[in-house]
C-alpha cells in the first residue's frame, strides 16, 4: 500500500518536473528578449553564462522611450488597424460564406472550386510578389489602401477551415431550418453563423496576426511616413543607425503585445477554435 | 405541390445559393492570386533583368534549360525537401507529446498550456532575430553557447556550420510551432470516448497499449489534418533562413522560395526567377493535390 | 435577411467589378501608370518633386524637414517632399527600387547606395547631372564621391557624405593584455599597421572573455564594402578597372592569399564567424575593422578606445581604405529633370552639405565643409583619422553595372569561406579558389548577358 503511494508520489513529481523543464525550455527565450529590452545596450551580453541574463539588475524604460520617440506609435497603430480590420472584415464573411457553400451545397463546379483552393494554399507570398505588385500598378492601386486590402480577402486556408467546421454542422439542423421556411442563404445567416462564433474568432484570430506581421508587401507597394505600418516602423530598427539590440528588443516587445492581449482576452475562443478547426481530418 | 417539385424546387435555390457565395472568393482567389501566377508563367519565357523593363527578350525555353542545369535549384529543393521531411514529423510527434503532458486536468496545467503555447504569440521574423542571437557561436555573446560552455562542452557554430544551420533552424521552427498543433491534439484527444480507456483497463492494457490501440486509431482525422497544414507551411519556408543564414553557408538554408527572391530581386534575373517559381508551382501545386486526395478518403 | 442579402449582393458587385478592372487592365500590359510619387502631374506651373531616400538618425530626419520647409517657401514653383523608407536589411531598398522600375513608379530623385550608381546608370534608371555640377563644382569634392558617382565618363549622382573604415581598439583591455598602445597610437595614414602586425595583435588580445579582432560587418554589403582594401593593398582588386572582368581578379592568386589572411584570423579564432552587431561596444572584442559611424555609437562605451588607419598588406605596404555613401541621382520618371537639377545644386551647397553631414555623422564629401564650425569634430582626433584616408587614399568599390550581383555573391563567398575555417579550423586555399571561382564565373555571366558586346 505504501509502496504504490509512493510510486504515486513519485510519478506526480516526475510528471510537474517534466512540464516545469519543458515549460522552461519554451518561455525562455521569450523571457530572455523581454529582459533585454529592459536593459542598457552594454549590458545585454554582459553575465549570459550566469542566470541574472533572464533578470535585468537594473531594470530602465530607457529602451521604450526611445522606442516610443523614434515611432509614431499612434498613426502606426491607426494605420495597421484601419487596413487590417478592413481585411478581417471582408475575410469572415467572404471565405465563411464560400466554405459553407462547399461544405454543405452539391452544385456544379463544386469538385473544381475545392481543388483550387487546396492547390493554392500553398502558394508562397514571397514568389509571387513582383508579378502582383505589376497587377497593382496596372490597377492603378500602388500606395493606396486597396493594395493593401483587396488582394488578401480570399484566403483559402480560412475557406479550408470554415469548410472543415461546417462539415460537421448536422444535416438535421439545415433541413429543420429549411422546413420552417428559411432559404439556403437565410439559414446560413439566421441558423449557421450564430453557433459557429469559435470558427469565426479562429479565422480572425490566425488572420489578424498573420497581418500584423505583413513586412515585405506593405514595404513594396506603400511609400509615405503617414502610411507607416508596425512592422515597417519596427524593421527600421535593424537598420536605421544606432542599431542597437536592446531598442529593437524594446520594438519587438512592443509590436508584439497586442497580440499578447488579445490572446489574454479571446483565450476561451482561441483554444476552442483552433482545436475546433482540426477535429475534423 | 407535389414532394419532388418541393425538392427540385430547393435543390434550384440551393444551386443559386451556391453561387453567391462562392463566387466573390472564386473571384478575388483569381484576380489576385491566379492572375500573379498566370503573369509568372509568362514572364518565364523571356529574358528580363528587372532593372530593364524595356529590354524583354523572348526566349523560349532557354530559363527553363538553364533551370535543369542549375545546382543551386537542385541544392534548393533538396533543402526544402529535408526540412519538411524533417520538421513535420518533429513538430508533430513534439505537439503530441505535448498534448499528452496536458491533456488531463491538474493544478496550473493552463500555465502549462499556456507556456508551449507562447511561442505563437510572436511573429516568426521576431523568433529568427531573437534566436539568431541565441544562436550565437561566442560563448560570451550566445545565451545557449555560454549554457554549453558551462556544463564543459565547447561551442558549436550553430549557424554558420553547414552541417548543422539548417538542423538549428528546424529545432526553432518546431519550438514555434509545437504550440498551435499541441492545441488540435488536445481537443482530438478530448474527443476520444472514456469508455474506450476503461475498456481497455479491464482487458489488462498497458499505459503504451493504451495508447497505440485506442490513442492513436482515435486521432487518425487530427493527425492528417495537422501533417496537412504542417507540410504547407514547411514547403514556403522563407523568413528563417531570410533572417537568420541568408541561405548559407554554403547553401545549407537556402530553400526554393528564398531562392526565386534573390535570384528575383537581389540579382534582378526576374525571367529566370519566374522560371524557376512556376516549376515549384507545379511541384507543390501537385503534391498537395495528391495530400488532399489521401486526407479527403475518410 | 434583407439587409444580409443587401450586404452580400454589394460584395459580390464589388468583387466582380474587381474582376473585370483586372482583366481589362491586365491585357493592355505596358500602360504606363502614373508615377507613385506624384511629382509630374505639374498642377499650373508648380513642379512636385519626390525623394527616396532610406530613413536614418533622428536628427538627419529634423534636418530635413527643417531644410525643405525653407526650401519650399523659397521656391513656390519647385515643391519638394521627401520620403524616408524604412528597410529591413542591406538589400531590401534596392528591392523596392527594382519593383518600382517595372512600373514606372520611381519618385523624380533617388537615393542611391554609392556602388550600385553604375547599376542603375547602365540601365537608364538615373539620367546624368553633368549640366548641374561643372568640373569647378566638383573639385571641391573629394575623389572618390567624383569616381564613384560618375559612370562612362558621366556624372549620375552627387554625395553629400562619405564613410571609412578603420580599425577601433579598446585601449584599457590593450593595456591589460600588455600591448605597447604608443606604438598603437604611432601608425600613420602612410605607414599604417601590417597585416602581420594586426594579425599578432588579434593573437595576443585573444582571451576566453575576448576575441581579438572584429572582421565580419553583415552578411551583405558590408563584407565587399570593409574588405576591398585588403585585396588592393595586395596587389588585385575585385575587378577589372572597367569593370567588365572578374577571372584573374577576386579569383586571382593575390586574392585567394587576402581571402586566406581574412579566413586564419577566424580558422585561429582571433575572429568571431558571425559576431554580434555591437560586439566591440560589448566589450567582446580587442579590435574591430569598422565604420566611421561608429564613433558616435562608441559614446555610450564605458571603456576607453582609440582608432588607427586600415592594415595595409606586408607585401606591398600600399596604404588603402573604403570609401562611398548613398548619393542623390534623378530617376527616368523625372518629369522636370532641370527643376530637381536646380534642388540638387541647391542641397550640395556648402552651407549644406556641412549641416547635413554633422546631422548624420559622417565625413563631408566637400573639402571646403571642414571649415565650417559644424564640422569642428572632425579636425580632431578619431574623426581626423577618417578624412586623412579619405582625402589620401580612399578608392571606391567597383563601377560595374553588374554589382548587385558581384556583391551578393561575394558576400556570400565570403560566408562559406569564413564558416568553413571556422568549422575546421583551418585555412583550405583550395576551398577558397572554387569559391572565388564561382563568384568571377556568375560575375561574368551576368555582365556578359546583359551589357556585354
Amino acid at each position: 500500500m505504501k509502496s504504490k503511494k509512493a510510486s504515486a508520489f513519485l510519478t506526480k513529481f516526475l510528471f510537474y518536473f517534466g512540464n516545469i523543464v519543458i515549460g522552461i525550455i519554451f518561455v525562455s527565450p521569450l523571457v530572455w528578449m523581454i529582459s533585454a529590452s529592459f536593459k542598457p545596450e552594454s549590458r545585454i551580453f554582459a553575465n549570459m553564462n550566469s542566470l541574472s541574463t533572464f533578470f535585468p539588475v537594473e531594470p530602465s524604460l530607457n529602451n521604450y522611450f526611445e522606442v516610443f520617440r523614434r515611432i509614431d506609435m499612434a498613426n502606426v497603430f491607426k494605420n495597421t488597424l484601419l487596413y487590417i480590420g478592413l481585411i478581417l472584415i471582408l475575410d469572415l464573411l467572404i471565405n465563411s460564406i464560400c466554405g459553407y457553400a462547399l461544405a454543405k451545397f452539391r452544385f456544379r463546379g463544386r469538385g473544381a472550386i475545392l481543388s483550387l483552393v487546396v492547390a493554392l494554399m500553398v502558394m508562397p507570398m514571397e514568389a509571387i510578389l513582383l508579378p502582383l505588385y505589376i497587377e497593382m500598378s496596372q490597377l492603378g492601386w500602388v500606395n493606396t489602401l486597396q493594395a493593401l486590402v483587396v488582394p488578401f480577402i480570399a484566403k483559402c486556408f480560412s475557406i479550408y477551415m470554415f469548410q472543415n467546421f461546417f462539415h460537421d454542422i448536422p444535416n438535421d439542423l439545415l433541413e429543420a431550418a429549411s422546413i420552417d421556411g428559411c432559404s439556403p442563404v437565410g439559414t446560413f445567416f439566421k441558423v449557421v453563423m450564430p453557433i459557429s462564433k469559435t470558427v469565426y474568432a479562429t479565422v480572425f484570430i490566425l488572420d489578424f496576426v498573420a497581418h500584423w506581421n505583413d513586412f515585405m508587401w506593405p514595404f513594396l507597394v506603400m511609400t509615405g511616413a503617414d502610411k507607416r505600418t508596425i512592422q515597417l516602423a519596427v524593421q527600421s530598427f535593424f537598420s536605421t543607425s544606432p542599431v542597437h539590440y536592446s531598442a529593437i528588443m524594446a520594438a519587438l516587445v512592443v509590436s508584439a503585445l497586442p497580440m499578447i492581449v488579445m490572446f489574454i482576452f479571446m483565450q476561451k475562443y482561441y483554444v476552442e477554435g483552433i482545436a475546433s478547426s482540426g477535429i475534423k481530418g | 405541390m407535389s414532394n419532388t417539385t418541393v425538392l427540385s424546387a430547393r435543390k434550384r435555390n440551393e444551386r443559386v445559393a451556391a453561387y453567391i457565395f462562392t463566387i466573390p472568393a472564386v473571384v478575388l482567389l483569381i484576380a489576385f492570386l491566379v492572375v500573379p501566377v498566370i503573369y509568372t508563367v509568362y514572364y518565364s519565357v523571356f529574358q528580363y533583368q528587372v532593372m530593364r523593363p524595356k529590354d524583354i527578350t523572348f526566349i523560349g525555353l532557354n530559363n527553363y534549360a538553364r533551370l535543369f542545369g542549375d545546382a543551386d535549384f537542385y541544392q534548393a529543393l533538396k533543402n526544402t525537401i529535408y526540412f519538411t521531411v524533417i520538421v513535420v514529423p518533429t513538430q508533430c510527434v513534439l505537439a503530441l507529446a505535448l498534448a499528452l503532458l496536458v491533456s488531463k486536468r491538474f493544478r496550473g496545467v493552463s500555465v502549462f498550456r499556456t507556456m508551449y503555447f507562447s511561442p505563437q504569440l510572436t511573429s516568426m521574423v521576431v523568433i529568427s532575430v531573437l534566436w539568431t542571437v541565441l544562436y550565437n557561436s561566442n560563448p560570451n555573446t550566445g545565451l545557449i553557447n555560454s549554457m554549453l560552455a558551462g556544463i564543459g562542452m565547447k561551442p558549436i557554430n550553430f549557424l554558420s556550420n553547414p552541417k548543422t544551420a539548417m538542423n538549428a533552424i528546424i529545432f526553432m521552427s518546431a519550438w514555434q510551432g509545437a504550440g498551435y498543433q499541441m492545441m488540435i491534439f488536445l481537443a482530438g484527444l478530448q474527443g476520444i470516448p472514456g469508455e474506450q480507456y476503461e475498456a481497455g483497463s479491464i482487458d489488462g492494457a498497458n499505459r503504451v497499449q493504451q495508447f497505440l490501440y485506442i490513442t492513436l486509431p482515435n486521432l487518425r482525422g487530427t493527425i492528417k489534418y495537422v501533417i496537412m497544414i504542417t507540410m504547407i507551411q514547411a514547403m514556403k519556408l522563407f523568413t528563417q533562413p531570410y533572417v537568420m543564414t541568408q541561405g548559407g553557408p554554403q547553401n545549407a538554408t537556402k530553400t526554393v522560395v528564398y531562392y526565386i527572391y534573390t535570384q528575383g530581386f537581389q540579382k534582378g534575373n526576374f525571367g529566370y526567377a519566374c522560371s524557376v517559381a512556376a516549376v515549384f508551382f507545379v511541384i507543390v501545386v501537385a503534391m498537395s493535390l495528391i495530400m488532399q486526395k489521401l486526407t479527403a478518403d475518410d | 435577411m434583407k439587409k444580409n442579402l443587401a450586404s452580400l449582393a454589394l460584395v459580390s458587385a464589388m468583387a466582380l467589378s474587381l474582376v473585370a478592372c483586372g482583366g481589362n487592365s491586365g491585357s493592355s500590359s505596358g500602360g504606363a501608370a502614373p508615377a507613385s510619387g506624384g511629382g509630374n502631374d505639374a498642377s499650373g506651373d508648380v513642379t512636385n518633386l519626390t525623394i527616396w531616400q532610406p530613413s536614418d538618425k533622428e536628427t538627419i530626419e529634423n534636418w530635413w524637414i527643417e531644410k525643405l520647409d525653407a526650401w519650399n517657401s523659397e521656391h513656390p514653383e519647385i515643391q519638394v517632399h521627401r520620403e524616408a523608407i524604412d528597410r529591413s536589411d542591406s538589400y531590401a531598398y534596392d528591392n523596392k527600387v527594382a519593383t518600382a522600375v517595372t512600373s514606372n513608379d520611381l519618385p523624380d530623385i533617388l537615393f542611391v547606395d554609392g556602388p550600385q550608381v553604375s547599376y542603375y546608370a547602365a540601365n537608364g534608371i538615373i539620367v546624368p547631372l553633368d549640366s548641374y555640377f561643372s568640373a569647378d563644382d566638383l573639385s571641391d569634392f573629394v575623389d572618390s564621391t567624383v569616381a564613384e558617382c560618375t559612370y562612362d565618363g558621366k556624372l549620375y549622382a552627387i554625395s553629400a557624405t562619405e564613410s571609412s573604415v578603420a580599425l577601433y581598439y579598446n585601449k584599457g583591455y590593450m593595456e591589460e593584455c600588455g600591448v605597447d598602445i604608443a606604438k598603437l597610437e604611432s601608425y600613420t595614414a602612410d605607414a599604417p599597421m601590417t597585416w602581420s602586425e594586426f594579425e599578432a595583435l588579434a593573437k595576443q588580445c585573444t582571451t576566453d572573455k575576448y576575441v581579438g579582432a572584429h572582421i565580419v560587418m553583415d552578411h551583405g554589403e558590408g563584407l565587399p564594402y570593409a574588405l576591398e582594401p585588403m585585396y588592393i593593398s595586395n596587389g588585385k582588386d575585385y575587378l577589372s578597372e572597367d569593370g567588365s572582368k572578374a577571372q584573374g581578379y577576386v579569383n586571382s592568386s593575390e586574392a585567394v592569399e587576402t581571402t586566406a589572411f581574412l579566413a586564419s584570423l577566424i580558422a585561429n579564432g582571433y575572429a568571431n564567424v558571425d559576431p554580434i552587431t555591437d560586439e566591440f561596444l560589448n566589450g567582446a572584442c580587442a579590435t574591430e575593422i569598422q565604420g566611421s559611424w561608429d564613433v558616435s555609437v562608441l559614446e555610450a562605451a564605458d571603456f576607453e578606445w582609440g582608432v588607427t588607419y586600415y592594415p595595409v598588406s606586408d607585401k606591398t605596404k600600399k596604404p588603402v581604405s573604403p570609401c562611398g555613401d548613398w548619393a542623390a541621382a534623378v530617376t527616368m520618371n523625372c518629369g522636370n529633370v532641370d527643376a530637381a537639377g536646380e534642388f540638387l545644386q541647391w542641397l550640395m551647397s556648402k552651407e549644406n552639405v556641412a549641416s547635413y553631414a554633422a546631422a548624420i555623422a559622417k565625413p563631408a564629401s566637400r573639402s571646403s565643409a571642414y571649415d565650417d564650425p559644424l564640422m569642428a569634430d572632425y579636425k580632431e582626433y578619431p574623426l581626423t583619422v577618417f578624412v586623412n584616408q579619405l582625402e589620401n587614399n580612399a578608392v571606391p568599390r567597383p563601377r560595374t553595372p553588374s554589382y548587385a550581383t558581384f556583391s551578393t555573391d561575394y558576400a556570400e563567398a565570403m560566408t562559406n569561406i569564413f564558416s568553413e575555417a571556422a568549422s575546421n579550423g583551418t585555412v583550405d586555399e583550395a576551398f577558397i579558389q572554387t569559391q572565388l571561382d564561382n563568384v568571377a564565373a556568375s560575375f561574368e555571366e551576368d555582365y556578359n548577358t546583359y551589357y556585354g558586346q
